[in-house]
């Protein structure tokens, strides 16, 4: 595969400098590293600015509605576990009017991967205040003063027990390659949380500033210690980047092979609806 | 004897609903038809009460509503409740442990005092007095050869749970039976009580009927989250998909629910999920998005009594116009209502088979009276039966293929994750045949068009309206789902007082089959529409989409809304009430006449 057999039927709508845009070219380079056949992957998206992604690839896609990319993509992971399935979206997506999917998507570990572009602010809708926004941000919906606080999705994930839990910043797409690679890679749910600037409603967040606060998590980091990832995810100084946790442990649909296994174990191989209807009889 | 009706009641918790599905399954495996009703509280154990009527018979019953032969009380409430609806000669069994002294009787039935605790006592299990009263029942009606058939079915029911437990219910079982023999002066008349055999046929209630006819049409994933009355077919699926290789999915929400059904459908494998009314609503928007981005899914929504909570476990048909309407946008979908425990099976194969070659959401309207209740269905040929598979396209390399192709009957073939040159982007958002999203005024005009022409080239497909009473009456009865056995008796029981009545039945009630509905109401003078809602939905449908009707026919609605499903006998008098009408209608007609 070349990355040019990527390159979708609908050229990118996001503004000039965007952060998707190196979102979306990094996963290109990741899946054509992985050798990802296009009929054989699908990309899956909520409601947003980065949720116009299905779009701009050549890989089946699915734009379904505001804040249930995840169902979606679990449900089609459940249906066919041999296609490769990647969710993506925005912060508000994911973790306003999607959050509760996101809890169960880490509890249920689907063998797929979620690539969450923060922005900090819904953009889409011109800017309004996301669960993501600064303390202090100011929009057009909170005009007088700053009314909520911040939710960290990284230390969520790490919580709804996310097998994979990585984050990036647009502004370095070498890393992202490397996490968004690692997390295809990886076997159960993995969660990419891209902190990608939106440079036409959220000056608090621009690209300079994250730049600012932007560091790696230390090499030598024990991908294996959750509480240790928690405090690198929670760090108040700082924006920590990099694979902060991975743990494989059996996936949702290894769990359901084993549903149907003891379910046939009763039923035999070759079950058919005449034997089913016998309960009945 | 034709049928005998009993009816088992008490509180809940204690074993009502049990007692009452080994008798109804011993029944059927004996060869007779039985028709069941099933109600009970939404608290599982506490102060409501429960009430488990079934009807054996030659023929397959149509309700279980209406007199009883035989009640069987295990509290004392509901013998002063339920006494007043037992037939003359009829027999009412009491705990006489529990009651000492009835507080109401009544001189024309045969009231049996049973000390059902002491009985259950002897064998050391005083919760199985429910079993106990079986036995005596078992007596009662010995002509009918019921207690082998129960002792295996009681086997069967608690094989999984405990070796004491069938043995315990098994004593309880037949020291009831040998009060009854012993002990008992008989003085009813069912000692001989006798019903034709008719042969093998299956048992199973309405919400399994969905799910073996959701197995049967290829269904292959469900996804659904846990709400009273549907969840017994998740939890029927839970245990036989995996059989077939398939998934049952319990999920965090009904929101979720429907969008893992969609997306696993969008991988090409049937899927649905079911429900009740307040997650259907959460479903509106998904089922909004099915429609446009075209996926095929189908939807099982068992009514109850709403708006919001409502009254959880209680009957009734209100969700129509949410079915109907309740997604914004114009969105094409298709509504389907099975009349009975059969039907349900049918008419579930016909919800598949119509997603699949329409892409469209459909919905199955069942409800809490028709969903729980178990009834007898023929022997089904599976290889027989029609089952459609979506339009795949021609896939070729270097050959542009475009999902949303407009075609003459508005099916666009449909290619799933996996098939090579057949990648595609689907969305909510309007889309060009290309599915690229755009805001064209042509192409939103376009593809609406498109999305509708799906029903038009559909609407010769669908089952034909069930018609049942004299065609040339001039009192015509339309009505949907659960309420067609009270209907079709009473319109028997109409017939044997010289009063005509046809019903009409529609099967499918989205798009509304306008043409079933000009034809039958033609020849009508009056029509009531029956249907168990206060707005009257379905009324208010036809008299907006059939104007003809407005001119020429007199529409009256008959509705209720307290939960209880229609009686053939409140039906009836309905009828009474409408023919005396027209009657004196007429009479005035003819003496105005002679006057001037």
């Amino acid at each position: 595969m070349e990355i040019s057999d990527y390159k979708g039927r609908v050229k990118p709508s996001w503004c000039p400098g965007c952060g998707n845009h190196a979102v979306l070219a990094a996963l290109k380079k990741s899946m054509c590293e992985l050798n990802y056949q296009t009929h054989e992957t699908a990309i899956v998206s909520g409601i947003g600015c980065s949720s116009r992604f299905p779009f701009f690839t050549s890989t089946y896609g699915f734009h379904t509605i505001h804040g249930r990319a995840l169902p979606v993509a679990i449900g089609l992971k459940q249906a066919r576990p041999e296609i490769n399935v990647i969710a993506v979206g925005g912060d508000g997506d994911g973790l306003s009017i999607g959050g509760n999917h996101f809890i169960h998507a880490g509890r249920k570990n689907p063998d797929i991967t979620y690539i969450m572009m923060d922005n900090e602010i819904y953009a889409l809708t011109k800017g309004q205040c996301s669960p993501t926004s600064r303390t202090g941000t100011i929009t057009k919906c909170n005009p007088y003063a700053w009314t909520a606080d911040r939710i960290n999705p990284v230390l969520m994930a790490l919580s709804f027990n996310a097998s994979y839990v990585a984050r990036g910043y647009s502004g370095d797409i070498k890393q992202l390659e490397y996490i968004i690679t690692e997390g295809l890679k990886h076997k159960g749910f993995s969660f990419i949380h891209i902190v990608s600037p939106c440079v036409q409603y959220n000056k608090v967040s621009s690209f300079e500033k994250i730049k600012e606060i932007v560091r790696n998590v230390p090499e030598e980091h024990d991908r294996k210690d959750k509480l240790n990832a928690m405090k690198y995810a929670f760090a108040p100084e700082g924006l920590f980047t990099g694979i902060l946790y991975q743990n494989e442990r059996p996936t949702y649909e290894e769990r359901f092979n084993e549903v149907i296994r003891k379910a046939k174990e009763i039923s035999g191989d070759n079950c058919t609806m005449y034997d089913i209807m016998k309960q009945f009889q | 004897m034709k049928d005998i009706k009993i009816k088992i009641t008490g509180t809940s918790g204690q074993g009502i609903i049990s007692s009452g599905d080994i008798l109804s399954y011993a029944t059927a495996r004996k060869g007779y038809y039985v028709t069941t009703y099933r109600a009970f509280p939404s608290e599982i154990r506490g102060d409501g009460k429960c009430y488990y009527t079934l009807r054996i018979s030659e023929h397959q019953a149509l309700t279980a509503t209406g007199e009883t032969d035989i009640l069987v009380c295990l509290d004392e409430d509901t013998i002063y409740e339920c006494m007043n609806a037992v037939k003359p000669e009829g027999i009412v069994i009491y705990d006489s442990n529990l009651v000492k002294e009835l507080k109401q009787t009544r001189e024309d039935i045969v009231i049996y005092g049973i000390p059902l605790a002491d009985i259950a006592n002897e064998v050391n299990s005083a919760r199985s007095r429910n079993m106990a009263a079986l036995g005596i029942v078992v007596e009662l009606l010995k002509n009918l050869h019921l207690e082998e058939q129960i002792l295996n079915d009681i086997e069967l029911r608690y094989k999984l749970k405990s070796k004491d437990i069938i043995e315990v219910n098994k004593k309880a079982l037949n020291a009831g039976k040998k009060y009854a023999q012993e002990q008992l002066t008989r003085k009813d008349k069912y000692e001989k009580a006798q019903i034709k055999s008719t042969g093998a046929k299956l048992i199973m209630s309405g919400n399994e009927a969905i799910g073996l006819a959701a197995l049967a049409a290829g269904c292959r994933f469900f996804s659904g989250y846990p709400i009273t009355p549907a969840t017994e077919i998740m939890e029927w699926l839970a245990k036989e998909l995996p059989k077939l290789g398939g998934k049952m999915i319990q999920c965090e929400d009904e929101i979720a629910a429907i969008n893992y059904a969609l997306g696993a459908s969008y991988g090409g494998v049937k899927s649905m999920t079911a429900t009740s009314g307040p997650g259907f609503s959460l479903m509106q928007e998904a089922i909004g998005l099915a429609s446009m981005a075209e996926i095929p899914v189908v939807i099982a929504d068992v009514q109850r009594c709403g708006p919001s909570t409502g009254v959880p476990t209680k009957t009734e048909q209100s969700d129509l116009f949410a079915a109907m309407y309740g997604t914004h946008g114009d969105c094409p979908k298709i509504v389907l209502a099975p009349m009975n425990v059969s039907d349900c099976f049918y008419q579930t194969i016909n919800a598949f088979n119509f997603a699949e070659q329409y892409q469209v959401p459909v919905i199955i309207l069942s409800d809490a009276s028709l969903g729980p209740r178990r009834e007898c269905v023929d022997l089904i040929d599976f290889d027989k039966l029609k089952i459609v598979n979506r339009k795949k396209p021609d896939l070729k390399e270097g050959k542009e293929y475009n999902r949303y192709e407009d075609t003459p009957s508005g099916i666009s073939p449909i290619s799933s994750p996996g098939d090579k040159y057949g990648e595609h982007v689907i969305t909510g958002l309007e889309h060009t045949e290309e599915n690229a999203p755009t805001p064209a005024p042509n192409v939103h005009r376009q593809m609406t068009e498109k999305r509708f022409r799906k029903l038009e080239t559909a609407a010769g497909e669908f089952s034909k309206a069930k018609t049942y009473g004299d065609d040339n009456a001039s009192i015509g009865i339309i009505s949907w789902g659960s309420t067609s056995g009270a209907v079709f008796e009473a319109i028997d029981k109409a017939k044997e007082a010289n009063i005509n009545v046809q019903a009409l039945y529609p099967r499918t009630l989205y798009p509304l089959p306008t043409d079933w509905i000009k034809s039958f109401v033609k020849n009508k003078e009056v029509i009531i529409v029956i249907e168990a809602n206060y707005n009257a939905q379905f009324k208010s449908t036809i008299v907006e989409r059939c104007t003809h009707i407005n001119k020429g026919t007199e529409v009256l609605e008959f509705l209720k809304y307290d939960g209880t499903p229609f009686t053939p006998e409140e039906i009836y008098e309905e009828i009474k009430k409408v023919y005396d009408l027209q009657n004196s209608k007429r009479d005035l007609a003819t003496n105005k006449h002679t006057h001037f």
